[in-house]
């Protein structure tokens, strides 16, 4: 039921994660953030089997300051899209496989180009203008074939995702009442109030 | 820490030891076994390459139809050493093996370049690996492939090895490479090229040169129909050792 | 639900007059809902062979980084480059590798031979079992209505322009009637001097 939305616009990626923890049909928690940010230019949204979830993002996100610290450079949004990729696809085959779906949106400071990847638990990776995970996906993602515009400002791409929440919260069975929104550029990674 | 070897020097027995001057002795030694081995070489001709050896045994009571010197490694690739022939014996398994793994991952077999890299990593693994001793042999590899067509290589127990027109290693190496500088041209025929080799031998050779006390190995180079297989059979091998009756024809002209 | 159709996808090689054309479709799905547009599945091996590899998205990106790995690790050793029947039997043996838990991929091979410009096209199964054919080869989700268009659409001997419209048409054609493939096709047309790639107009609903 975890819901989790991005898109990219003029020199911006956007992405959105509903904060609700659930077990079972119990909601334990309304305010998690389901986001992480790995690098000064990088931010990804994590959703699947809870503990699994954790788990792996806090390994990427360790890693790939790894990689900050060694190359004394950030990992570029591309290889660490890869490197990631590579991870769950590892993990699929082997005898206790992750089971985390991601969005991760990158500004890629050395081309000036914002940059989306949607992945799966698979291990399948995809660049792509805007992604969904979850069942947010199926109103989202026919929602932004219509209303999605690369070369829209931030205010104009808040406006579309506010669309896809507003869709989300209105014809899914399920209340996801609150949103946590980031917003990578190329000054880094910021929150946003909706 | 006194060394095991003593009096003679504490470099000439660790093999993981450079000697003061920037040698390892061993390897030195190794090629000092392969001085005391049996005479071999190698002639590559405008349509094939010969490799021939003198089979020598120590006792006339000694079955030497059970000697091989030089061996099969795949159809398209034959060796010949001169040293100690059981290590030769590990080689060809350890080749004959390679060559098998590379067909079951490309479908065919290895150009002969490849197949002497891969036998000289061997020997230069021997050279730095804890526990072993270098190869006591040198091998000269002819073999042909679609590549490169034929080659001829020499591999030596440090793991370095050159292609040849013409080389020979073993005992009378230094007379029979002087005599093959004398004797090969660039277009030199595979049937001239075994006689030379037979000559060649014939220098430094003891007792009496028979089918029994010479082996010879040839590449012949196919020509494009003889790499066609016939319905229901092989493409022939490219690779062959002369039977002895061959041979005892070549002795006789 | 097979694991094959998961992502959907679909890919045709055909052979013509001292050419050959490999052509793919750009959907990923899951299942019936599309998640990319822009999902390439063939890739180039050398300057005159490509390799096609529909099947489950998550191995076709490993496949390509595996063989790309293998080939330039070939490429170093040999020092030349692959050719069409060895890199068809790299393929085979990496995938028969897997045997007992394989690759969800059905690879289709299309290249020139060096010095003669032979076509060569090739299929395996996603364990690695080889078919040579001398006319087209196809996989993927449309697979089978590939078999129907190319069937009666290809002929010997095809020049490289008429090649191009006739794996195009096949591929169009086949696509429209899958709904696991289509939004979108490429083309690799391979002549002994060149290879022409075009994105195809295609129906994107």
């Amino acid at each position: 039921m975890e819901c989790s939305f991005a898109i990219t616009g003029k020199d911006y990626v956007l992405v959105a994660s509903d904060t609700n923890a659930a077990r079972s049909i119990i909601k334990m928690k309304s305010d998690e953030d389901k986001t992480k940010i790995l690098s000064p230019h990088l931010v990804m949204t994590y959703s699947g089997e809870p503990g699994d979830t954790v788990q792996f993002a806090e390994y990427v996100e360790r890693n790939i300051r790894l990689q900050h610290i060694r190359n004394i450079h950030e990992l570029r949004p591309s290889s660490s899209a890869a490197w990631i990729r590579r991870s769950l696809a590892d993990s699929l085959r082997s005898r206790h496989p992750y089971s985390v779906n991601l969005l991760l949106g990158g500004y890629d400071a050395a081309t000036d180009t914002p940059k989306l990847y949607w992945i799966d638990y698979l291990g399948t990776l995809a660049e792509v203008p805007f992604a969904a995970h979850g069942y947010g996906s199926y109103f989202a993602l026919s929602l932004l074939d219509r209303y999605h515009n690369p070369e829209a400002s931030l205010e104009e791409g808040v406006a579309t995702l506010k669309r896809c929440i507003s869709e989300v919260q209105k014809r899914l069975v399920v209340n996801l009442e609150t949103f946590k929104v980031r917003v990578v550029d190329k000054d880094g990674v910021r929150e946003i109030e909706l | 820490m006194s060394s095991a070897a003593g009096g003679g020097g504490a470099y000439s027995f660790s093999l993981t030891t450079f000697s003061p001057s920037g040698k390892l002795v061993q390897i030195e030694h190794a090629l000092a076994a392969v001085a005391q081995g049996t005479t071999s070489l190698g002639i590559k001709a405008t349509n094939g390459i010969v490799i021939a050896t003198e089979k020598k045994s120590s006792s006339i009571l000694i079955d030497d139809s059970m000697i091989e010197k030089v061996a099969v490694i795949c159809p398209n690739i034959g060796i010949v050493y001169s040293g100690m022939g059981p290590d030769f014996r590990v080689l060809v398994t350890k080749a004959r093996k390679t060559a098998q793994a590379y067909w079951k991952l490309y479908g065919e077999y290895p150009p002969t370049r490849v197949l002497t890299q891969d036998i000289a990593t061997v020997m230069q693994e021997a050279t730095q690996s804890g526990g072993v001793r270098p190869f006591g042999v040198s091998l000269l590899v002819a073999g042909w492939d679609k590549v490169r067509g034929p080659s001829l290589y020499q591999v030596d127990p440090s793991g370095s090895f050159w292609a040849w027109k013409a080389s020979a290693i073993g005992k009378n190496m230094i007379n029979a490479k002087t005599f093959l500088e004398k004797r090969y041209n660039d277009d030199i025929s595979l049937e001239d090229a075994i006689h030379t080799a037979l000559l060649t031998l014939k220098e430094g050779f003891e007792g009496q040169m028979t089918e029994k006390t010479i082996e010879i190995g040839v590449v012949t180079v196919p020509s494009p129909e003889d790499l066609v297989a016939p319905p229901g059979e092989r493409v022939k091998p490219v690779f062959r050792k002369l039977s002895e009756e061959e041979v005892r024809d070549y002795l006789a002209l | 639900m097979s694991i094959m159709s998961y992502n959907g996808g679909s890919i045709v090689a055909m052979v013509g007059k001292d050419c050959v054309a490999i052509a793919s479709d750009l959907r990923l799905g899951n299942q019936a809902l599309t998640i990319a547009t822009n999902f390439e599945k063939v890739f180039p091996v050398t300057d005159r062979l490509y390799v096609g590899l529909p099947g489950l998205a998550t191995d076709v990106v490993t496949l390509r980084e595996r063989f790309r790995f293998r080939v330039n690790m070939y490429t170093i050793k040999e020092e030349r480059e692959i050719e069409p029947e060895t890199f068809a039997h790299l393929v085979s043996s990496t995938l028969y590798e897997r045997r007992f838990g394989p690759y969800f991929v059905e690879p289709v091979i299309a290249g020139l031979e060096k010095g003669t410009n032979k076509p060569f096209i090739a299929t395996t199964d996603l364990i690695g079992c080889l078919t040579l054919p001398k006319d087209f080869a196809v996989a993927g989700t449309a697979s089978d209505k590939l078999f129907g268009v190319a069937e009666g659409l290809w002929e010997p001997d095809l020049e490289p322009e008429d090649l191009f419209e006739t794996i195009s048409q096949t591929l169009m054609n086949a696509v429209d009637r899958d709904a696991f493939s289509g939004w979108g096709a490429i083309v690799h047309l391979i002549t002994p001097d060149q290879v022409i790639t075009r994105t195809l107009k295609a129906r994107m609903d």
